[in-house]
């Protein structure tokens, strides 16, 4: 197992040792095979076999063929982007691929698991869970730093995810309620953006967490009735009555301080006269003996084992994550008229997960591990149409920070002492938040995900790609072409590893190869050579994930 | 096809001159009349008003009750019709307007909403609906335009997504979106080039790369597409398609000078107002005339930051105001402007939001949702200007007259665009699914 630095990616020295990872966090340490041997073993075998059961059950019962399970080269990039948040370098491609161990697979996954590219990535994934209003408002942007860190810390101690949640809804509001203090600093770790985020208000708090951490839409109950649920008005409020006792406190608005009644649990129902106490959405109270702040008993109330929603919004959330697609989908509405595709999968993710201790590390192991995730996305068989089904993987968009660390990695980007810290947009003149703002906004789901005009001319004509694929300032490509004792073949291979993770098939790559010989249109073999690259870090193989 | 089966139509209008039935406020007459006049084809300018506008300080005006708040009414250019003070420019081209004041949708949660606005339809399941743009356009269109066929202009997209994209039409049906991101002024109060934020980037191949090369490094690319699309019939791979194949279109068209607003007199801009939305609809004209069939110009606040700025739960009364001077310079410019070229004979322009807001004026000043009695507006093209059509109640709070739903609004875009609004698309579950809600009928008299 190769510890991992924090300034190498997690490859091995070769080819391209120059590379360099973007991410050079401070808060990143280094994590030791140890700390995850407690998950692994059996267990997470045998629920992968739980998953492809169920899978599988449903493929046979509806005549599907399901697609063969991806080789090395399409697995290892998949796990990569969906782990590490971007594409391997191409010295790992080729260890990976001369790697004889029958266990490798499993080997590179744990490797990944515990390195600080997770770390990374996965604070970026629940970032845009918890605070999904960062995208439209700026405002909030200042808050970000401060709440990634926090990620990043609770990810790297190896919390769990029912305690992350915890602390995010008991955040001490008087003592760090001071929002002006912790905004733009990544050395203020706190989850209190999350607050800032929904305006402390209790309606947006309420709505926010019982969506983002129970799925459950209530927010249409806050004006009227829900129309399709069973939720009324007042059940909306009084959850919301959770979050009765906090206001801003004095001037200044946005970052304003915040203050909190801790004892205050009463509610009213705006353009009413009746005030409500908080109940739990299962129609329980909390008890007067209770004394304890009501965003603490709303906290024990939500991850307890019991709870039927927590766990099932938490599996059901990583699996979209891994698949595109929930198991409910869209993954934060479960209603009556919303079923899960795979009832029993949902149930056996949700009790391992609470038995567990809410490891997100374990569920994702064993969904890395199964059948269902390892196939290829190529359809093989006409049956292959329903993508509910998971008979072969899903092509997904990438996030706009996989776009620009896997841009990054293929190319031999070093970013600029700005682009260092891998908190993301603000930055004017960073070349990363110009791509996360460009490929920021879509909101849409991942397999549903679309190229736009802008970004195709981006990536065709804008400034980073030209450079990438310039003879005078591209990494890889200078050492590409430069390398001495290569022959075409091998160069046009070595293109193809470090953009697409994989080696060209015979005959596109004796295509290719006829092309740089004869020089492409300038007679020039090196510049031919950058046309190549080019039309590699544009083709959708690279830009999407599969 | 009378309401009763059996009697012809004949029989029905005979029986309802002779008042013995009530023809339906809105009718399928209407639908007929419309079907006949699709040969017609027009272009079409949707003003989104994020956050939902009031009625009331705009175009429903109440002098005289509680509800009606500070605003005067002023007289238009049509006489009987008046417009709220903070409207002067526009009140001089009321004869291109015909207010809709009997708005009833009762959907009053901004995401179902403005679901419903800009797809027709309410959010259902698996489907996924595509927004005006994409249906609108893709009837309009005639494939030749180098330009896409559905631009939108700053759109505020992110409590409902789904509304702004094109659906089940797919990717090739997406909007080109411009001026989306929010600016971000470095020194306070320094002003913002709206102008840039409108511009497409990246429309030049990068130096030194001729287009002979630009042609070879595409070959490749179309090679690496046939290589992995070839077994991957998915979204994302389509789209990549679909955007390359009409960015290269428009790197190699001249039209692409329609965004080049500095090409523009002074005074023009001026007039239009300096700021994302005033620029917005000047780039609307500027695209229209160029052939572009649909584009968008959402007002999202008045100093251009991307927000629900028609949601005036607080303070309803400055920010109306405000935002009502940079619609009254947008807007009324863009009728004169379309007007004087030619062209507001052949332009639909739609004014609408999510839904309007409440008649009472609550105790922070401000005025809430409310969907159940609100207005919209529909100028130029197709359209029979200088009315107000439909009423609502003395105070505001209910639809007096001809009420009218999003599904009645939407057929009578139809039939002022030349479109059959009962033509259907085959949605993404295979269902075929009509542009415009079967249910709904053309509203009476407003098509020109």
């Amino acid at each position: 197992m190769a510890v991992l630095g924090a300034n190498c990616t997690v490859g091995g020295p070769g080819f391209f040792s120059k590379v360099t990872t973007v991410l050079r966090s401070a808060t990143v340490l280094l994590l030791l095979a140890t700390t995850c041997a407690a998950a692994r073993g059996d267990e997470v075998v045998d629920l992968a076999a739980g998953i492809d059961g169920v899978i599988q059950r449903r493929l046979a019962a509806e005549n599907i063929t399901p697609a063969p399970v991806a080789d090395d080269a399409e697995f290892l990039r998949r796990v990569f982007l969906d782990l590490g948040g971007r594409i391997p370098p191409s010295t790992r491609v080729r260890r990976f691929l001369a790697d004889r161990d029958p266990d490798k697979r499993r080997k590179v996954v744990d490797e990944l698991l515990d390195s600080s590219l997770y770390v990374v990535h996965f604070s970026n994934v629940w970032r845009k869970a918890l605070l999904p209003e960062t995208q439209a408002d700026p405002q909030i942007r200042v808050l970000v730093p401060a709440f990634e860190a926090w990620l990043r810390q609770k990810l790297t101690d190896d919390t769990s995810y029912a305690e992350m949640v915890r602390e995010i809804v008991t955040v001490p509001l008087a003592a760090t309620g001071n929002p002006r203090e912790i905004s733009g600093q990544a050395d203020r770790p706190s989850p209190l953006a999350f607050y800032q985020a929904k305006q402390i208000k209790p309606e947006n708090l309420a709505a926010s967490t019982a969506r983002t951490f129970l799925g459950i839409r209530i927010e249409c109950a806050q004006c009227h009735d829900h129309p399709f649920d069973n939720w009324k008005q007042s059940d909306f409020w009084s959850f919301a009555a959770f979050f009765a006792g906090m206001e801003r406190q004095g001037r200044g608005g946005f970052l304003a301080a915040i203050r909190e009644v801790a004892d205050r649990r009463e509610l009213e129902i705006p353009g009413t006269d009746t005030s409500v106490g908080p109940v739990f959405l299962d129609g329980s109270r909390p008890l007067p003996t209770q004394t304890r702040g009501a965003r603490k008993l709303l906290a024990d109330w939500m991850i307890t084992g019991k709870n039927p929603y927590f766990a099932r919004a938490a599996v059901n959330r990583l699996w979209s994550q891994m698949f595109g697609i929930g198991l409910v989908d869209p993954p934060d509405d479960f209603t009556a008229d919303n079923p899960p595709s795979h009832p029993k999968l949902l149930d056996l993710l949700a009790s391992e997960f609470a038995s567990h201790k809410f490891d997100v590390r374990h569920i994702l192991r064993s969904i890395v591990a199964s059948d269902a995730y390892q196939r290829t996305s190529r359809q093989t068989d006409p049956s292959q149409q329903r993508p509910r089904l998971f008979s072969r993987m899903a092509v997904k968009g990438l996030s706009p920070e996989q776009i620009f660390d896997s841009l990054a990695q293929a190319t031999g980007y070093v970013p600029a002492a700005v682009d260092r810290t891998p908190t993301g947009p603000g930055v004017p003149d960073s070349v990363r938040s110009e791509f996360v703002e460009l490929f920021g906004d879509d909101s849409s789901r991942p397999t549903q995900q679309r190229t736009t005009i802008l970004q195709a001319l981006a990536l065709m004509n804008g400034g980073f790609v030209s450079e990438a694929t310039s003879l005078d300032r591209s990494r890889t490509l200078t050492a590409v072409v430069e390398f001495p004792a290569l022959g075409t073949g091998d160069r046009v291979e070595a293109l193809y590893l470090a953009a697409l993770g994989r080696r060209p098939g015979a005959k596109r790559l004796a295509g290719l190869v006829a092309y740089v010989d004869a020089g492409g249109v300038t007679k020039d073999p090196a510049a031919a050579l950058a046309d190549v690259f080019w039309a590699l870090l544009n083709s959708s193989e690279f830009l999407l994930n599969h | 096809m009378t309401p009763f089966p059996g009697m012809s139509r004949r029989q029905w209008l005979a029986l309802a001159a002779a008042g013995a039935v009530t023809p339906p406020a809105s009718g399928l007459f209407g639908r007929i009349a419309h079907a006949a006049a699709a040969s017609r084809r027009r272009r079409c300018i949707l003003l989104w008003m994020s956050g939902g506008p009031s009625q009331i300080d705009t175009f429903d005006m109440k002098p005289g009750h509680a509800n009606g708040g500070p605003f005067r009414p002023i007289a238009t250019t049509v006489a009987g019709l008046q417009f709220s003070q903070h409207l002067p420019k526009l009140s001089r081209q009321a004869k291109h307007l015909a207010v809709l004041r009997s708005m009833a949708t009762r959907e009053g949660d901004h995401q179902r909403a403005t679901f419903k606005m800009r797809t027709g339809y309410l959010p259902q399941g698996p489907i996924h609906y595509p927004t005006l743009g994409s249906l609108f356009s893709k009837e309009l269109s005639d494939g030749t335009s180098p330009l896409p066929d559905f631009v939108s202009v700053a759109p505020y997209r992110f409590l409902s997504p789904a509304a702004f994209g094109p659906g089940f039409l797919g990717p090739e049906f997406a909007p080109l979106i411009v001026g989306d991101t929010n600016p971000v002024p470095m020194d306070p109060g320094a002003a913002v080039d709206d102008s840039q934020a409108l511009r497409v980037r990246n429309l030049q191949q990068p130096e030194g790369i001729g287009a002979a090369r630009v042609d070879a490094r595409l070959k490749l690319l179309g090679q690496f597409e046939a290589d992995f699309g070839a077994e991957r019939p998915d979204v994302p791979v389509r789209s990549h398609r679909t955007a390359y194949r009409q960015a290269v279109k428009m790197m190699r068209s001249e039209s692409v000078s329609a965004f080049d607003l500095d090409d523009e007199p002074a005074a023009i801009r001026d007039a239009y107002g300096r700021n994302r939305f005033g620029q917005g609809c000047l780039l609307a004209r500027r695209l229209v005339e160029r052939g572009v069939p649909f584009v968008e110009v959402s007002l999202n606040g008045a100093d251009a930051q991307m927000q629900l700025g028609w949601d005036t739960h607080q303070d309803n009364f400055d920010t109306v105001k405000r935002l009502c001077s940079t619609l009254d310079s947008g807007w009324a410019t863009l009728l004169e402007d379309l007007g004087r070229r030619g062209l507001l004979e052949s332009t639909l322009v739609i004014w609408m939001g999510e839904f309007g807001r409440t008649p009472k004026i609550n105790p922070n000043r401000g005025r809430d949702h409310f969907p159940n009695a609100w207005s919209t507006v529909l100028a130029g093209g197709g359209v029979q200007g200088g009315q107000a059509v439909g009423r609502t109640a003395a105070d505001g709070t209910e639809v007096a007259d001809r009420p009218i739903t999003t599904g009645d609004l939407l057929a009578t875009v139809c039939g002022a665009l030349g479109i059959d609004a009962e033509k259907q698309n085959v949605s993404n579950v295979g269902r075929p699914i009509r542009l415009v809600d079967p249910r709904a009928t053309v509203v009476e008299g407003v098509l020109g």
